[in-house]
């Protein structure tokens, strides 16, 4: 009997001999009763009709999605763009932040959101996001500035050349070109210069010219001396003191006549002018014409 | 079929579901017993066939709705008891004694649970060539085997519902 002869038998291609061989096989009778009956087998009704409508529907539905999509699709571009816009706007006048600034010959005391006080020198500028100031006490500064701050987060104040954060202290920070010194009067403070770290305990002082760092020294408790009406320096070039007159008194300084390089130590008036040119010049022994609101330091024995 | 024919032409694709759509019903409800999944199937395989109408030629298309229906369930629907039906005008309208009948169906029975019995492949295959009357080749060409193993698919069928039924 060849291979699968079986299959061979269902499908009629036996030979004669094979078949009658197969026939005389006990398992004949049920091999042929298995043929019969699973003839007559059936499966669950399929209506064919039924399913090609229900096809067709689907079909539709998926013709008839794509066209009402696109009315909806230009909404959605619509909303899309108002969205963009609503939050564009929200986010640019969150960020809009508060600006003071003062000009030559001028302070002005800013109280912030959480109460802390803000002295600004002349010509500086501070500027804070006063929305956000719950979350973030951060203030950047271009100037001199004294400041005052209550007890809460960290507060920060930065400025083109360094950081200054502190929880809550009073201290004052000059930020003028390369010029950058913070001082601190009362608690800690944290100044971060050149990305390195330096802790201000009260009474000391960072004074950085140049991005030459030195340490300085100031009155415990006390406040700095431009909040009465004088500057103070200590060994301080200068070029940088006459900046300040300039700052201070609206005076147009012309100093070429001079080295602005000697070091400064001493004070002068913020109203007086007359004396705070000589509060300059003598110890400095050079000598000053003031024509009006300019004024020109030479040398001693410079022949005017 | 025309091979310049389109499948996307609605007269050639009615045509392909007229001929296609019961014998893929009946593979599917083969293979796991289960009408309602072999329905959505058909309704599955055909959206498949009518969205790539435009890649797939008229001549491969029963390949294609076969391929889309079996990889359907493929290892995540649980076979079910396959229940047939028999055609039972025979029966009716004879006149055997009501012994010859009940013996009748209790061999139609045996036959179901043996049928039930079988490895996936083989009820698949038997049924496609005694219920639906495909031919070897044609099974051979949907299954995507040759011929020769569909021959040994039916013969150890044969084999095995013979010993289930005689209790061998």
């Amino acid at each position: 009997m060849q291979e699968d002869y079986l299959a061979k038998w269902l499908n009629n291609e036996l030979s004669d001999a094979e078949l009658l061989e197969f026939k005389k096989s006990d398992a004949y009778a049920t091999y042929k009763k298995i043929r019969n009956t699973s003839a007559r087998l059936k499966t669950p009704d399929f209506d064919t009709e039924t399913a090609w409508e229900e096809l067709n529907n689907k079909r539709e539905e998926k013709h008839t999605k794509v066209i009402t999509l696109s009315p909806f699709k230009g909404f959605l571009k619509v909303a899309a763009v108002v969205a963009v816009v609503f939050t564009g706007a929200y986010f640019y006048l969150n960020s809009q932040n508060e600006t003071f600034t003062t000009q030559f010959a001028e302070h002005t005391d800013i109280v912030l959101p959480d109460s802390s006080e803000v002295t600004l020198n002349a010509e500086s500028k501070i500027s804070y996001n006063d929305k956000n100031w719950d979350n973030q006490r951060n203030i950047s500064l271009n100037g001199e500035a004294y400041f005052k701050v209550e007890k809460g987060n960290t507060f920060t104040v930065n400025t083109n050349q360094g950081s200054v954060t502190v929880l809550g202290t009073e201290f004052n920070v000059v930020h003028r070109g390369d010029f950058f010194e913070v001082t601190c009067y009362e608690g800690l403070v944290s100044v971060i210069y050149d990305e390195k770290e330096y802790k201000l305990p009260a009474g000391n002082g960072l004074l950085a010219v140049k991005g030459k760092i030195s340490k300085t020294k100031a009155t415990l408790n006390g406040t700095p001396s431009w909040l009465q009406n004088e500057s103070s320096f200590n060994s301080i070039p200068l070029k940088y003191v006459l900046a300040e007159f300039q700052r201070q008194h609206n005076i147009e300084v012309d100093s070429k006549g001079v080295n602005t390089d000697i070091l400064f130590t001493g004070s002068f008036s913020n109203t007086d002018t007359n004396l705070a040119l000589k509060s300059i010049s003598i110890p400095l022994q050079i000598k000053f014409t003031l024509k009006g609101n300019n004024v020109q330091f030479y040398e001693e024995n410079t022949a005017k | 079929m025309d091979n310049k024919q389109n499948v996307c032409e609605e007269m050639v694709y009615a045509d392909i579901f007229k001929t296609n759509s019961k014998t893929i019903f009946n593979h599917i409800f083969y293979k796991y017993g289960n009408e309602e999944k072999a329905h959505d199937a058909v309704q599955e395989a055909f959206m498949k066939l009518w969205e790539n109408c435009a890649k797939v030629p008229p001549l491969k298309a029963k390949s294609f709705l076969y391929t889309v229906a079996n990889n359907l369930y493929l290892n995540v629907l649980k076979a079910e008891k396959v229940r047939l039906k028999y055609a039972d005008k025979s029966l009716k309208n004879t006149n055997e004694t009501p012994e010859f009948i009940m013996e009748e169906n209790q061999f139609q029975e045996k036959l179901e649970a043996a049928l039930n019995s079988l490895p996936k492949n083989q009820r698949v295959t038997f049924l496609m060539n005694r219920i639906d009357g495909l031919k070897y080749a044609e099974i051979a060409q949907l299954e995507q085997v040759s011929v020769k193993a569909i021959e040994k698919r039916m013969h150890l069928a044969l084999k095995s519902l013979r010993e289930k039924i005689d209790g061998i």
